[in-house]
Parts: C-alpha cells; structure tokens; sequence
C-alpha cells in the first residue's frame, strides 16, 4: 500500500497543490490523469522516494517514506520500476544495453536469464529481435516499449510509468491494457500518470476519485485472480 | 553460463571500448615506469657506477709475507661494507705502475722493485657512504702490516653528496612520471563518469546506494592498476634484462641482469603495484567525484 498524506508541492515560486491524500492498493493498476503542468511526474517522483514533497509524507507499508531511516527508502526504490517520460536519449546506448543496465541494477538477474528474458520481452512488447537496436534511432513509441520491457526484466514489484500509454501509440493500448492486468493479477502495483486516459479504460475503471488536479483510476482486475487477495 | 551481473567491473560492462583504450595506455605507461624503477633500484643512482671506480687501497709495509696479506684481505672481505678485497702482490703492483707509466723500467734497475703490495678494497654499491668507508679505512688502518691506507677522504664527501643529488633526482623524476600517472588517470576516470552518468543515475534511483558504485568502481581500479602495474614491469624488466645482455657496457652502471631476480627487487616491483593500486582506486574515487559535483 502506496498512501500519500496531506501531500504538498512548490514549484516555481508557487504552490502546485497542496493536501493531497493518495491511497494506491498492492496488486492493483492505477491511473492517474491530469492536465499538462499539473505535476504528474513530480507526483511519480514523491511516490518512488525522488523527491521529498514540501508537505505531507508518504508511507508504503506503514513506513515513512522521507521520515524513516534511508536504508529503507533504499529498498523501495530497489523494488520500484520507472519508465520515464521520454527525453533526450543517450546515443551511445542499445535496446540490450538498457537491459544490461537494468539487470545490474537488480542484481540478481542471470547472465542466460537476462538474454532469454530479453527477448521474450521484446516480443511482448512488440519489438522482436531489437536488442542489437540504437536507442538513439528509436521512434518515441519504440523507445517507450523498450524501456518498459527493459524495466520488467527485474520484475520490479511496484511500476512507475509516466505518459507510457500517450507514448506508445494507439496500436498498442490493447497489449498495454493485457499487460498492466496480468501484472496487478500477479500481485504487482502499477501507477500510469498520462495526461487523458484511453476512452475503453475509463468506461471499464468506472467513475474516478478527484483528488486535487488529478483523477485516479483503479484498472478492473479480477478479484479472484489477485494473488494475496483470492482465498 | 551462469554469471550474475553484479557491480564488479561495472564500468567494463557499461564502456568497454574506452576502458579498453585506458588500459593499453596505462600498460605501456606501467611498462616504462617499471624498467625505470627497476634502473633506479639497480643502479642506485650513481651508487654503482661510483662503488664500480672507487676503490680503497691498502698500502702494506714492506716484507709482508704474502700468506699474512692474504689473510689481512680476507679478514677485510669479511667486513659487511666491503664487496671484494684482493691482495696484489709487490710484482703485480709494479706491473700495474708500468702499464700506467710506461718507459719507467730503469727505475727498478736502480734498487729494486720499489712497489710495496696492497690490497684493493671494493665497497658494496649500497654501502657506499662515508660511515662505510670509514668504518672499513678504520678497522685497517691499526693493523701492524699496514703502512697507509688510501680512502680519498678529501674527495669522497663531494663524491658521495654528487651521489646522493643524482640518486634523488633519479627518484625525483621518477616521482613525478608517477604524479603524472595519477593526474592522468583522474581525468581518465572523471571523462568515463561523466560518459556513464546517466547510467549510475538510473541505478542510484533504482535502490543502488552511491558509495558502494564507487566503491565497486574504485575496487576494480585497484585490481586492474595492480595488474596492469605487475604486468608493466614484468615487461619493462624483460627490456631492461635484454638491454643489459645485449649491451654488457650497461651493467657498470646498472648492474648484472641477475640482480632482477633478487628477493628485495621483486619485493620492490610488488609494492610498486600495491602502490599503483592505491593511486588507481583514488584516481577512481576522486575522479568520480569530481563528476559528480561537476568539478574539474
């Protein structure tokens, strides 16, 4: 359980927003839109122990997120995955490298894992037979793909992606839909930050919860698929 | 294959051509700082190439039975300064005042051979300083059978210091061959953080604590320093043995090849690599450092 109390955040010189409650449940998928500037990614930063919030605080599992010891904010961020908004990327980099780096920073990934790994995930996101690829000469949606599938690799148990949907292209909601369920029936929390949601997804979500600038969706997933809640 | 990535030799993993690039130039760095080392240590500086031409000559009296001045010379060989110590009889001597004076022959004619014997003291190329030539001109100079012996204590001390001046000047350059090194070495190490910034910043957002990339880093600069150090004078002692086999004229300098493979310049050459361990890793520390806060 991600909870966010009475969160607050400065930026340029104002208040952005200012006692927010956030509550994200374990094996659920959870959308959060908000118009552009609102400060969604500042948002996914707070909740990943980035960036500590002008107010309020946050507790995952009961445990102060920026008032509790460091070696703990050390493990949550270990255990989160993150796929950026994509900027600027780095010339020199592969879709393999990606996932080299993201292998290093699980640590416990092995070497014949990772490639056999590798290349199931790059199909799964639509991208077979690109670790050999320059990120560099990557479409945005490409290069969002990659680094999604580069970020499961660790099979990380909380994901963090910003404008991932936006990104990735309307062809691809439908896998992306697919995707973000099995991993919450797998027992994993998914937060999305995007500025709309996809039409289907928010008929299916249902009415969403207005907190400040933002609105949270909760993904329907089969309750009784949900590891830890069935039985 | 089973190897877990870890973050040992992670900037191996991450960069592998610039390291590449990195080590073949610290290689053949190591390799010439190794053969000049290892000059240094066997020479001493001017130490051998002075202990080589300087010489204590013990002039005996005359009517010293030569079995009495072989003793003498051996006793004196005994003492711990002294390399060797030879008994040149009255003949010998006379033959050696003839080839450096030559067409002086009638001198003996006139009463016989006015050469007395003596003994050639050589002193030990690291025990050539003024208290060991004292302590040897000392010990000799009460015996009976000696009549005079020769130290050149007027000329040593100038002799010694213009040893000594040469000896640090060898090991001056030779330090600041090895500043050099970690100078260049920084910048190497501060160019690859900055190259691989983006990288240590996913993984330090991902959970992975700082210290311990520079740790890891740092760790695996002072292996690859260590070996690339044992290498490089491994290498630059093979030249400096080939040098002095093809090139005999050196080893009055320099000393025998052999002396390459005495306990105390082996022990030399591994400190020397525990030492460019040290200076790798903080060339990593401090390198990375200086990235990280945007340093020159």
């Amino acid at each position: 359980m991600i909870e966010g109390f009475r969160l607050g955040v400065c930026s340029r010189g104002t208040t952005l927003w200012d006692g927010l409650d956030f509550a994200f449940g374990d094996a659920a998928a959870w959308f959060v839109t908000g118009p552009p500037s609102s400060g969604k990614t500042l948002l996914l930063s707070i909740l990943r122990g980035m960036r500590r919030p002008d107010a309020g605080d946050v507790l995952v599992s009961g445990e102060s997120l920026y008032r509790g010891n460091a070696a703990l904010a050390r493990a949550w961020r270990a255990s989160c995955g993150h796929v950026p908004e994509q900027t600027v990327p780095d010339a020199r980099l592969t879709v393999g490298d990606l996932f080299l780096r993201s292998a290093l920073a699980g640590g416990g990934v092995r070497e014949s894992d990772r490639k056999d790994r590798t290349d199931r995930l790059l199909e799964m996101v639509g991208l077979p037979g690109a670790s050999g690829w320059r990120v560099a000469e990557l479409s945005i949606s490409e290069r969002t793909r990659s680094c999604l599938a580069a970020e499961l690799l660790r099979g990380p148990k909380v994901l963090f992606c910003d404008g991932v949907i936006a990104a990735a292209g309307v062809p691809f909601w439908e896998m992306l839909w697919g995707l973000f369920r099995a991993l919450a029936r797998e027992g994993n929390t998914v937060v999305l930050a995007e500025r709309r949601i996809p039409e289907r997804w928010a008929l299916a979500a249902g009415d969403p919860e207005p907190v400040g600038p933002f609105r949270v969706y909760r993904l329907p997933c089969p309750a009784a698929d949900v590891k830890g809640e069935s039985g | 294959m089973s190897e877990r990535p870890s973050l040992w030799w992670i900037d191996w993993r991450l960069s592998r051509d610039s390291l590449v690039r990195e080590a073949i130039g610290r290689f053949l760095f190591f390799c010439f700082l190794g053969f000049a080392l290892l000059s240094l240590l066997l020479s001493g500086g001017a130490s051998r190439f002075l202990a080589d031409r300087y010489a204590i000559t013990v002039v005996l009296r005359a009517g010293v039975p030569p079995a009495e001045a072989e003793g003498l010379a051996r006793k004196a060989a005994a003492l711990s300064p002294v390399r060797s110590a030879v008994y040149r009889d009255p003949e010998a001597a006379w033959k050696e005042f003839l080839r450096a004076y030559p067409g002086l022959d009638p001198l003996r004619d006139a009463g016989g051979n006015p050469m007395p014997g003596y003994i050639e003291i050589r002193i030990r190329p690291d025990r050539l300083t003024g208290d060991d030539v004292d302590l040897v001109a000392s010990a000799l100079r009460p015996v009976p059978l000696v009549e005079q012996v020769l130290a050149g204590d007027e000329w040593l001390p100038r002799l010694l210091r213009a040893g000594r001046l040469a000896l640090w000047g060898g090991w001056g350059i030779f330090g600041v061959f090895l500043a050099g090194f970690f100078l260049v070495a920084r910048l190497q190490e501060r160019a690859r953080a900055v190259a691989l910034a983006a990288d240590f910043a996913f993984l330090t957002e991902r959970g992975v604590p700082e210290g311990r990339l520079a740790f890891f880093r740092a760790a695996a600069a002072a292996v690859s320093g260590f070996l690339l150090a044992a290498a490089g004078t491994a290498a630059g002692g093979g030249a400096l043995f080939l040098s002095l086999r093809k090139f005999p004229f050196l080893e009055g300098g320099i000393g025998p090849p052999s002396d390459l493979l005495l306990p105390r310049t082996v022990a030399a050459a591994a400190l020397f690599s525990c030492g460019a361990a040290l200076l790798s890793a903080a060339a990593s520390l401090l390198g990375g450092r200086a990235a990280r806060s945007g340093r020159k």
